[in-house]
């Protein structure tokens, strides 16, 4: 019996670590979700970006020996800057109409971006400053990293000022109404390629946000991340339901949770599969995710 | 106070607008009469540059807005109530209004609220879906919509495309209401209809649009304005005769 009370407690353990790493990919998966709600298109190459610019704050850390929070800047910069030329090169100048030829172009970049990186870095992992100290924190039975519990709430931070900015700005109307009725947005004087650009970049600083943040986590940032980070931003998206941001924010925890749960039961090497399952399943059951409109 | 010249407009190959050249006279409503397809609403998007002219030349008060970006025309004083409506479905009521006001958001805060005021008090239906999506609004609504959000930029002329289209009577009858007061306000209107009927007994001028090309042009009651009426409902005998 007593066996049966530890397994429990370490499985709410285990919950409750994904539940707090899992901010990071809602942040990931509004990430694609912005995109994906104001041009309804997929740019698979927003982890790769995102990711390339953590690296480039690399070098505001081993050149410039900035302190952690610059490195953290640096890195937000740095990701909404590959942000736009992701939006320069796969979509500003691809016809609209075309959506095979901007999926295929950022998967492309995806690949350009990752082997940059990797060439780089001659494809060591290298070492990532710590945003956050990390301690314990003991409530009763468990214990929580204080590091992990200042990126979940960091980035619930992050996630309110873009709320913030979409629901609440000039420019947030802009990225809403674009997306629902071009011409029409055209008529009240907005101009559409400028709109879909700042989203890029939006969309490329949470993404910085989420870069460094998952590399201080881990202590290293690798190429090995990409694969997982857009993956898993891609299953917050569709679970969440393509285009809602609060679905976004419900499935990135749901899937850090979930992520932890399975890597309890069957180690980290199996860990990924069961991920993947789940958007199999969400898009046989489920195919609007848990928040998206029917039509999505 | 606007004067369309030679304007050429194609899809591809295909040139909806063959040298279209009009005029709509600053204080009036001129109305463009023309059967499905004659390009009345390719000519509507060509002046508020969402299509490109190949040739010819729109002047607003004399200043050319051939080649500039929609933004610009906007900013200079015009506004198009857009074929469709096209209100943006999964934004309130207010946010449509807001949405047309863009251009002066940051630095007309009070001047955008005083005309949001305005439209309420023109439409009181909308003040009472004011925080609903405009998704849900009827066709009617949704017109009123399409019409104060257009009219949130402060237009000095305002273009109509078929703002009768789909509607009911009644609620035809408040549209055409609406535009007579507008243009006694001071608006001048270039309205699009197929209901010739209706759009005769406001406007003060007409042209009528056949094929890409004006056909004819007069004020209502002269003597052919039965086969106008006919030719614009119908489609005539067409360009072929002139
Ligand atoms: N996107 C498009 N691509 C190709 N051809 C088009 C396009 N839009 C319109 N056309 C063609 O251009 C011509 C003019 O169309 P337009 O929509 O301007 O006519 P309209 O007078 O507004 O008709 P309606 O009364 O039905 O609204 C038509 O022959 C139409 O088929
Ligand atoms: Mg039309």
């Amino acid at each position: 019996m007593a066996d049966f009370w530890l397994e429990v407690a370490d499985i709410t353990q285990s919950a409750m670590d994904g539940l707090l790493y899992g901010s990071t990919y809602a942040l990931i998966g509004i990430g694609f979700t912005l995109i994906f709600g104001v041009m309804r298109k997929v740019n698979i190459a927003f982890g790769a970006a995102s990711l390339a610019g953590t690296y480039a704050s690399l070098v505001a850390f081993q050149v410039l020996h900035a302190p952690a929070i610059v490195v953290f800047a640096v890195s937000v910069i740095a990701s909404g800057v590959l942000g736009y030329v992701v939006y320069l090169t796969c979509f500003r100048f691809i016809a609209a109409s075309n959506e095979l030829g901007s999926l295929l172009a950022t998967i492309g970049m995806l690949l350009f971006l990752d082997e940059v990186t990797v060439v780089s870095t001659q494809g060591m992992p290298m070492p990532y400053p710590v945003l956050f100290s990390d301690t314990m924190l003991f409530f009763g039975p468990f214990s929580l990293r204080s590091d992990l519990l200042l990126v979940f709430v960091a980035s619930v931070v992050c996630t309110g000022i873009l709320l913030a900015v979409i629901y609440r700005t000039r420019l947030g109307l802009a990225t809403r109404v674009v997306s629902q009725q071009p011409v029409a947005a055209l008529l009240c004087g907005i101009s559409v390629p400028r709109t879909n650009a700042t989203t890029f970049v939006l969309s490329g600083f949470l993404g910085g946000v989420a870069g460094s943040f998952i590399a201080s986590s881990v202590g290293l940032l690798s190429p090995l991340l990409l694969i997982p980070v857009t993956l898993k931003g891609l299953v917050v998206t569709v679970i969440g339901g393509l285009g809602s941001i609060p679905g976004a924010i419900v499935a990135g925890l749901l899937v850090g949770l979930l992520e932890n749960v399975f890597l309890y039961f069957r180690g980290v090497t199996e860990r990924d599969i069961y991920v993947m399952l789940l958007l199999f399943i969400f898009l046989a059951v489920r195919p609007r995710g848990l928040l998206g409109r029917l039509h999505a | 106070m606007l004067v369309i010249e030679n304007i050429v407009t194609a899809y591809g190959k295909i040139e909806a607008l063959r040298g279209v050249s009009m005029e709509a006279q600053e204080g009036r409503i001129t109305c463009l009469l023309g059967p499905n397809g004659a390009g009345k609403t390719t000519l509507m998007y060509t002046v508020a540059g969402i299509l490109h002219a190949r040739r010819g030349s729109v002047r607003l008060q004399g200043q050319e807005l051939v080649g500039k970006p929609s933004s610009e025309i906007v900013r200079r004083g015009l506004a198009l109530v857009p074929e469709n409506r096209l209100t943006f479905p999964e934004v309130s009521v207010r946010e449509n209004l807001i949405a047309g006001a863009y251009l002066r958001l940051t630095r007309d805060k009070a001047g955008v609220a005083e005309d949001l005021e305005r439209q309420l008090v023109r439409f009181p239906r909308l003040r009472e879906r004011i925080n609903q999506d405009a998704g849900t609004l009827s066709g009617g609504e949704q017109q009123m919509l399409a019409v104060a959000r257009a009219l949130m930029a402060r237009p000095r002329i305002l273009l109509m495309d078929e703002p009768s289209l789909g509607l009911a009577p009644l609620v035809v009858e408040e549209i055409f209401r609406t535009i007579h007061e507008l243009n006694a306000e001071g608006v001048t209107v270039l309205l699009v209809e197929q209901n010739a009927h209706m759009a005769l007994q406001i406007a003060h001028h007409f042209y009528l649009l056949e094929q890409g090309r004006i056909t004819f042009s007069g004020v209502p009651g002269a003597l052919q304005e039965d086969e106008v009426i006919h030719r614009a409902y119908l489609g005539g005998s067409g360009a072929s005769s002139h």
